[in-house]
Formats: structure tokens, sequence, C-alpha cells
């Protein structure tokens, strides 16, 4: 079918290739036939004009103009291109273009010549209203899409099942990490949730949908004819392969670091088919009875993780990875960053075992424990002035215990204190942080420039160290904006006696990046994995070409 | 990428001025280039034109350029293959987060110097021509 035709004076303006994969008809008139025929071609979307004469241009424009036609100019020199701007053309190109610029020079014609804008606004909307129907990083389809068609196969078969996946602390991978990261793991979640629907026995009719940007999917399953059901236990099985299945790929493709952050619940509801209620709403009852018992689902395990770090604290099972700080320029190991973890797995991730805390209200014991395991490996394992650094949450300064936390050498220990919590009461807050300061601990500043705070909040806090946001470091080879805040951070920095530190060095040329733009110290995955002091052999040497 | 492919450059200003300005700049230095003047345009042009590389105000009436980016990067097909440098007046740190949320890729501050600007979509250009 055409497109439409394109009318020009100019034979070679556009190639009969680009022509046809527009699907455009060209007909070529030369001179006064040119302007006759914009009356006679009755699906004429633009003319590709390139005549000197400058009547004829003019009487060209007003014509095509009266006809809401887009009109194209190909000038030969500067003169004529001033006439077009004069004549206010839709496009313009210098002649000879490339047979391609002209064809994107009439697309662009079209666009802009349609009338008021209108067609511009609904293509536009249709941008935006692909976006509504389709997750841009999935794939998937929404909610409206999957119920228009779900419902025959419901009406026929009567009954639904409705899963509902819940994916939990996705919103912390983005806090943590960045959006990147959170994109990436999205992508890699639904591909494996689709994997593994895809060799499971709900393979026949499985439907998926998931909520623009957002971390939950829901699944619909309509038994096919002849065949019952999946019954609640066999979802229950199925949902315990799903998590260990959608667990692994994410370990495959992002470490165990992410792996163990992220958890998936997932429950389900029965729905019957009811000529008496509208469709609609059984569905929307069904997504909220099977979203109450993916709730219901992590309560449970909430209560179990509880239990887990009452029974942590008792028997002091946190063992601490040390995470190599290395001086950007020689490689040379500066310090360790201490990572405690819980023993039993449910517990492993940091950042699950100190959420689980806050829930239970146990954050002040947690943080004892492991800030003594860190300490007490500390003497054996730091060689010459090596330093320690250590997590320290701005509450945890109001714990009355931590005025008494002591170590042999305070020289040596480095507490990093997280831009992210927000300090309520900052004077008093920075009279605590002054008196370790006078017994010799030095302090960093975690996560640097993750939110919108600035530098102002963090020259407050007077640190020795600042410690860029992952958010930051990520991909910040081919982001100039991150390279640009990393910049200005580093001459901040030097500027008030501070180091700068860039953590989450997962590639080379973030390596090679951040110690271009003067980037002191350097922590990440691409150099040292964590891992047990004097164990785990670096990854990569740095310092060294290639 | 075949030899006489030219994917062009879309600038995108509601100023007249600044848009002939930078555009003529950009053509005199061999990049072909399409100019936009308002959002939805810009929009309408990143659909049926695909550019590889889009100059973005910021203070636009209407749809402004933190949007136009968020839309052109969230694209399905083509927000991986396109790189946005915003142009903004103010430079700011809290502008220079906002442009990283919205996903843009470098931005430069008005008023537009032009060596400066050659130099960014340079170095954006040669991004693309070494990722593909």
């Amino acid at each position: 079918m055409s497109a439409g035709t394109i009318l020009t004076d100019d034979p070679e303006a556009v190639s009969a290739e680009d022509a046809e994969s527009r699907s455009w008809r060209i007909d070529v008139r030369i001179g006064d036939a040119l302007l006759d025929a914009i009356d006679a071609v009755h699906d004429l979307r633009a003319i590709v004009v390139t005549t000197e004469n400058p009547s004829l241009q003019r009487m060209l424009v007003e014509r095509a103009r009266g006809r809401r036609i887009a009109v194209v100019m190909g000038c030969t020199d500067d003169t004529m291109r001033r006439r077009a701007v004069e004549l206010r053309v839709d496009e313009w190109y210098r002649t000879a273009a490339p047979s391609e610029e002209v064809t994107w020079r009439i697309h662009a014609a079209i666009a802009r010549a349609t009338p008021s804008g209108a067609e511009v606004a609904k293509r536009v909307e249709n941008v935006e209203y692909e976006e509504m129907l389709y997750d841009a990083l999935t794939g998937l389809p929404t909610l409206p899409v999957m119920i228009e068609r779900t419902r025959a196969p419901f009406k026929e078969r009567g009954e639904l099942v409705v899963l509902y996946l819940n994916f939990v602390r996705y919103s912390k991978l983005e806090e943590i990490y960045g959006w990147e990261k959170l994109d990436g793991v999205l992508e890699s979640t639904s591909a494996a949730v689709r994997e593994f629907l895809d060799e499971n026995k709900l393979r026949t009719t499985k439907m998926m949908v998931s909520f623009t940007n957002d971390d939950d999917f829901i699944f619909f399953h309509v038994p096919t004819e002849h065949a019952r059901a999946a019954t609640d236990r066999e979802i229950t099985d199925m949902t315990v392969r799903l998590q260990q299945h959608v667990g692994a790929r994410l370990e495959a493709a992002h470490g165990e670091e992410i792996a163990t952050l992220v958890d998936v619940y997932v429950g389900s509801a029965h729905v019957y088919y009811s000529p008496k209620i509208r469709l609609e709403r059984l569905i929307y009852r069904g997504i909220r009875e099977a979203s109450n018992a993916a709730k219901g689902v992590e309560e449970r395990e909430r209560g179990r993780r509880v239990a887990d770090l009452r029974q942590t604290l008792r028997d002091r099972s946190v063992y601490v990875d040390y995470h190599p700080i290395v001086v950007a320029e020689t490689g040379k190991v500066f310090g360790y960053e201490s990572l405690a973890r819980g023993v039993m797995r449910s517990l492993r991730s940091p950042e699950v075992m100190f959420e689980v805390a806050a829930q239970a209200d146990l954050v002040w014991e947690l943080s004892r424990l492991c800030r003594t395991r860190a300490i007490e490996a500390m003497p054996q394992h730091l060689t010459g002035d090596q330093l320690l650094f250590l997590n320290v949450d701005p509450h945890d300064f109001f714990d009355p215990e931590l005025d008494g936390f002591d170590v042999e050498d305070p020289k040596c220990v480095v507490i990093e204190i997280t831009e992210r919590t927000a300090i309520k009461d900052y004077p008093k807050f920075r009279e605590k942080l002054q008196k370790f300061r006078d017994r010799g601990f030095r302090f960093a500043v975690d996560d640097a420039g993750s939110g919108y705070a600035g530098l102002g909040s963090i020259a407050n806090l007077e640190p020795d160290f600042i410690k860029l946001d992952i958010s930051l470091i990520n991909s910040i080879d081919t982001n100039f904006i991150k390279q640009n805040l990393v910049e200005t951070m580093v001459g901040f920095a030097t500027q008030h006696g501070a180091k700068v530190i860039a953590e989450g060095v997962e590639r080379a040329e973030e390596l090679e990046t951040v110690k271009r733009l003067g980037v002191h110290l350097v922590q990440g995955f691409f150099l040292h994995r964590p891992g047990q002091l004097g164990v785990r052999a670096p990854v990569h040497a740095v310092g060294l070409p290639g | 990428m075949s030899a006489r492919s030219i994917p062009p450059i879309l600038v995108v200003d509601d100023n007249f001025d600044n848009a002939e300005i930078i555009c003529q700049f950009l053509e005199s230095k061999g990049h072909p280039v399409l100019v936009a003047h308002d959002g939805d345009e810009a929009l309408a042009a990143f659909e049926t034109v695909r550019p590889i590389l889009v100059l973005l105000d910021v203070m636009m009436p209407g749809r402004n350029g933190w949007d136009v980016c968020r839309v052109m990067k969230q694209h399905p097909e083509h927000g991986r293959n396109v790189r946005v440098i915003m142009v903004t007046a103010l430079g700011e740190w809290d502008d220079k987060q906002q442009a990283l949320q919205t996903g843009a890729d470098d931005y430069i501050t008005k008023p537009v110097d032009l060596p400066n600007l050659a130099l960014r979509v340079e170095r954006n250009l040669a991004l693309l021509t070494t990722t593909e």
C-alpha cells in the first residue's frame, strides 16, 4: 500500500530504494507542471523543490500551504537557503544531500506540516499509549491489555487462577545502585520468570502482566480444556521452585550481593466466572486477593527472619567480610571495609539483616555485635598503616553504648556514615562526632552524591574520606554528567583535605575513568571481591596497563 | 552502520534564534541537523526520523526537556540508541542529579558556547560509534 506521493522536480533527490522502504510513490514534474500537480495528485504528502526560480518557489509554497502539504526545499547556495527560511518551508537541505537525508527531512516536514499539530499530538499520544500498554523494560503487557486477552478464555473455562508475584527490596536496589542497575535486574527477573513458566506445567495457558515501571508481576492461569486448574499445593510447590530459579538467575547475572538482597513472594487466588458480575471486577478482586495472600507469605517470612535474627544475636553468629579499598594509582591495599553478614542464609545480605533488625527494634543490638565482630579480627590482619572502614548508622551515635566503643588504635579506624539516613538532631550529632574525632577516629561520608543533598551537607561533617555513591560509578565511562559530578566532588574534597573513594567499580572502563578524574581510592568487584582477610587474591591488578 | 547512513542530530529549542545558531554551527561541522521547537514536535521527530543524538533545551513551554528526555529514553526500541545532551540555564548540583534521573547522557550550560558544544557533540558521537 502506498504511504502517499512525493512530488519533486529533482529525480535524484530520493533514491528508488529509499522511496520503496517508505512506500512512497515519487512523481517527478518540472517547472510549472509541478504547480499544477499539487492540485491534481490526490494522495500528495510532500513536495521537494529544487528550482531556483523565486516566483515559482513562492507560488509552490503558497499552493502547498493551502492544501497543508509539506514543503522541503533543496538549496544550492546560501541565498536560496535564506529564501527557504523567509518562505517558512517545513524543511530544507543543501543540494545534493544524500537520499537518506532528504528522506528523513521529508518525514520531519510531513510531521510538521500537518494541520494545527493534530497529527503530532496523535503521534505523541501513540507513543505514550504504547508505553502504558507495554512495560518498556520487560516488554510485558500491562493489566488493561491482559484483561482483554483473558476475557474470552476465562468466560469459556469458567475459572482463572491469579498469581501475584511480589518482588521485595527492588526499590532498595535502585536506592543503592541507581536505576540502571534496577532496570537490568528487572529485565533478568522477567526473563527468568518467563523461562521458568515455559518449562512448567502452567505453560499451556500462561499469560503475564506487569505494572508499568513497577516491580510486581501478575500471572493469569486459565486451565486448558479437560485439564484441572493447578491446586494450591502445586502452586505452593511451584512458588518455591520459582524463587530458587529467579535467585539462581539473578546470582548468575548480577552476583550474590544482589541475589541475596531481593526476595520474591507469591500469592494466589482462584476466581470463578459469574455472568452477574462484571468480568473486570472479578479479575481485580482476584488480584487483590492474590496480592493479600502474597503479603501474608511475606509476613510469615518476616516473622521467621526475626526469630532467626534473635538467634543470631544470641549465638553471635555474624561473620565479617572485608572488602579491600585500594589506591587508584598503585593498586596497593589502603584499607578494608568491613561488611557484617549473618551466618544464616536468610540473613546473608547486610541490608536484609538490618531491615529485619529495624522491624524488630533490634538495630542497636545488631550494630553492636557487627562492630565488635569487625574489630575482633583487626589487629592480626591489618598491616602497616592499613585502615579499617566501619559502617555506623547515624542513629547508632545515640546508642549510649557507642560512647564506650574502644579500639586499641583509633587512628586505624574510619567510621563510615551514610548520607542516606536523615540526621534529625544535627548539632548533637556533630557534637558526638567531635568526641570521636578527638579520640583519633577518622570519618567517611558514605553514598555521597546520591541524594539532592549536595556538597554543603557533606562539608558540614568535615569528613576525611568521601565515598561516592555506587550509582555515580555505574557506567560512568559513558555518562558525562556522572563524570562531571565526580570531578566536582574530587575538586571539593581536595579543597577540604579529604580523599575520594569510588566504590562499585565493576569494569575496566569505569576504573580508567575514575582514575582519569583524579579519584584517590577505589573499591569494587573489578579489583577485589569481599572476603575473609588474607584469603582472597585480587581479581585484577590495578595500575598496570591493559 | 552502512556508509551512506547519516542519522541526524535533533536540536530542540523553543527559541528560533538559538536553534538557528546551533543548527548552522553543527551543519558547518558536517552534521545533518533537524530542528524542533517544542517537546511534542521533538517527540514526533524522534518517532519518524530516529536521531542518534538530541540536544534538548530544558526550559520549554508545555512539555519540558526533562519530560521529553524521559519519554525518549524509555522508548522500547530506540531508547537505548539515542544519546541526549541537556541544554540548561543552570549548572547546579540538583540539576545534574535530575538529569541523571531522567537518563540524560551529557549536559551543556546556557548560554551555549559553540566550541564547547562541538566538543560535547563529538564525544557523544564517538561513544555511539565505538559501542556499535
